[in-house]
């Protein structure tokens, strides 16, 4: 078994779409500006229903994290960091922060978007330290 | 008349990590019945019902199959399950009986996520396109939010661990609690036990399992020839910041989550934290109960890893919380478990509990979730 695979809606597809390309794209509104996620029928900061993907740095630093050492569920393998991402750029992601010791993983980290592949549609943008 | 909204039945089923020779309606049936007859009141009598109906019969998860059996036409009724629980629940039938809609409204039933969701750790219930991918279940939802208050505020994992020992204490010498004989249990032995998600271990999380509850309201005027002594709910509020567990719960989003509910109630009851004789909180784990302090006023935000550490939820402590055990040792069995903290508030103002707080008469109840991202609490009192 695998871990569950996300289903992109009409709000999420160019999510996906930019993922598989290496890509991260985050909603922005085109009237007020701001960036959110996850993707909404309208802004959060405005109600407009007027917003757009725009390229993401994918530099960020984390807000909080919690290292998880049981199993969730089929699919995953303990322990990983799953943490909350303050993108430099707008935006809070959950994500996990691989390629170092889960203990490394701390509040104030600085990291950076790496995208690994999940299925043939779905590439994941995952976390690793700058 | 007097249309004061007051709780006058209240029963709680037995609770276990599972029982297999009960079904959901079972326990739902018993829970309703046991409720109304605790009130000295017949099915017929009651016009409201905000109910599970887990089926088989009728249609499941619409409220209004309850009418058939109760045998009479029904003036007010809920399809959605959690506004069949708790101080959410407690509130809207309050609602409708103040402003007169139905008279005598029953709340509660028998909901269990374990049968819903199988092995594992219990989820959000609906597939989430941005959370479930990354293995964020419950615990971990409020592990974020925990794991930033401690690095804001210096919060501790003893001080987590305290409020773990104390309330699980509380149930372990509860004969009707899931924990019943386990205990007694120590800061050291919540420190020891394994880790489930940072900073949670496993005796600071809440046990997982089976059962229902009820609870009848009506009017003081019609509880005037009932056999208890009514309990008022005196005031109450409610605050949803998001829907639950399609974004994470952030500390600085959430993190006073239930001030504005707890502002709103304490100003129509006209009372004070100060004044509330014991607490009965969602307890999913023990950093939501330093939360919550926090958040209702009992303490400044940041003071509650103090004050727990001081020995104030205790049952001789200033602020009693969770004398019967709460989810960390009595129970846990769905959305019920919401219900349970009305019937334990009630059971203490009436003078009835396992552990009573010697002349308990102002009580305040809080149901939350989602890591918390929703917040409702009421305020009771004997009348």
């Amino acid at each position: 078994m695998t871990r569950p695979v996300p289903v992109p809606t009409s709000l999420s597809r160019e999510f996906w779409a930019a993922a598989a390309e290496g890509r991260l794209a985050i909603p922005e509104c085109d009237d007020c500006g701001i960036r959110f996620f996850v993707p909404e029928p309208a802004c959060p900061g405005c109600l407009s229903r007027s917003w757009h993907y725009a390229p993401s740095a994918g530099t960020g630093t984390v807000y909080a994290v919690t290292v998880v050492h049981r199993v969730p569920g089929p699919g995953f393998e303990v322990p990983f960091a799953l943490a909350v991402i303050d993108l430099d750029d707008g935006a809070t992601l959950l994500s996990h922060v691989v390629d170092c010791p889960v203990d490394d993983v701390v509040i104030g980290l600085r990291v950076r978007a790496d995208f690994r592949r999940l299925t043939d549609e779905i590439t994941l943008p995952y976390f690793v330290r700058c | 008349m007097n249309r004061q909204p007051v709780i006058v039945g209240v029963h709680a089923t037995e609770q276990a990590r599972a029982l297999p020779h009960r079904t959901p309606m079972d326990l739902a049936l018993e829970a309703v019945t046991g409720a109304i007859a605790d009130a000295g009141l017949r099915p017929s009598d009651v016009d409201g019902a905000q109910l599970d109906w887990p089926g088989p019969g009728g249609v499941p998860g619409e409220g209004s199959s309850w009418a058939r059996i109760f045998g009479r036409d029904l003036r007010w009724t809920s399809d959605a399950m959690l506004d069949n629980a708790g101080s959410r629940g407690l509130l809207k039938a309050a609602a409708a009986i103040g402003c007169g809609f139905a008279d005598t409204v029953v709340v509660g039933g028998c909901k269990l996520a374990t049968r819903d969701q199988g092995e594992g750790p219990i989820g959000a219930g609906v597939p989430l396109e941005f959370t479930d991918v990354w293995g964020s279940y419950v615990v971990a939802q409020f592990a974020l939010v925990a794991s930033r208050h401690m690095h804001e505020f210096g919060t501790t994992p003893e001080q987590l661990a305290t409020v773990a020992a104390t309330i699980r204490g509380n149930g372990t010498t509860n004969p009707e609690a899931v924990m019943f004989g386990k205990g007694p249990y120590t800061v050291a032995d919540v420190l020891a036990s394994r880790l489930v998600a940072t900073p949670f271990h496993l005796l600071d999380c809440c046990i997982v399992g089976e059962g229902g509850a009820a609870l009848v309201v009506t009017t003081a005027e019609r509880a005037r020839d009932l056999p208890h002594v009514p309990v008022a709910v005196l005031g109450g509020g409610m605050e949803y910041h998001q829907a639950a567990y399609a974004n994470p719960a952030l500390f600085r989003e959430v993190g006073m989550l239930g001030q504005d509910a707890a502002t709103r109630a304490f100003g129509m009851a006209g009372i004070t934290p100060a004044d509330i004789d014991v607490f009965s909180l969602y307890d999913p784990n023990s950093f939501e109960i330093i939360r919550q302090l926090e958040a209702l006023g009992v303490c400044a935000q940041g003071e509650g890893g103090p004050l727990v550490e001081s020995g104030a939820i205790g049952l001789d402590g200033k602020h009693p919380v969770n004398p019967d055990g709460g989810c960390l040792a009595y129970a846990w069995n769905g959305t019920q478990q919401m219900t349970l903290k009305v019937v334990e508030a009630v059971r203490q103002l009436r003078g009835s509990a396992v552990h009573q707080i010697d002349g308990a008469e102002l009580a305040a109840v809080g149901n939350a979730g989602s890591g918390a991202q929703h917040y409702e609490m009421s305020l009771l009192g004997r009348l």
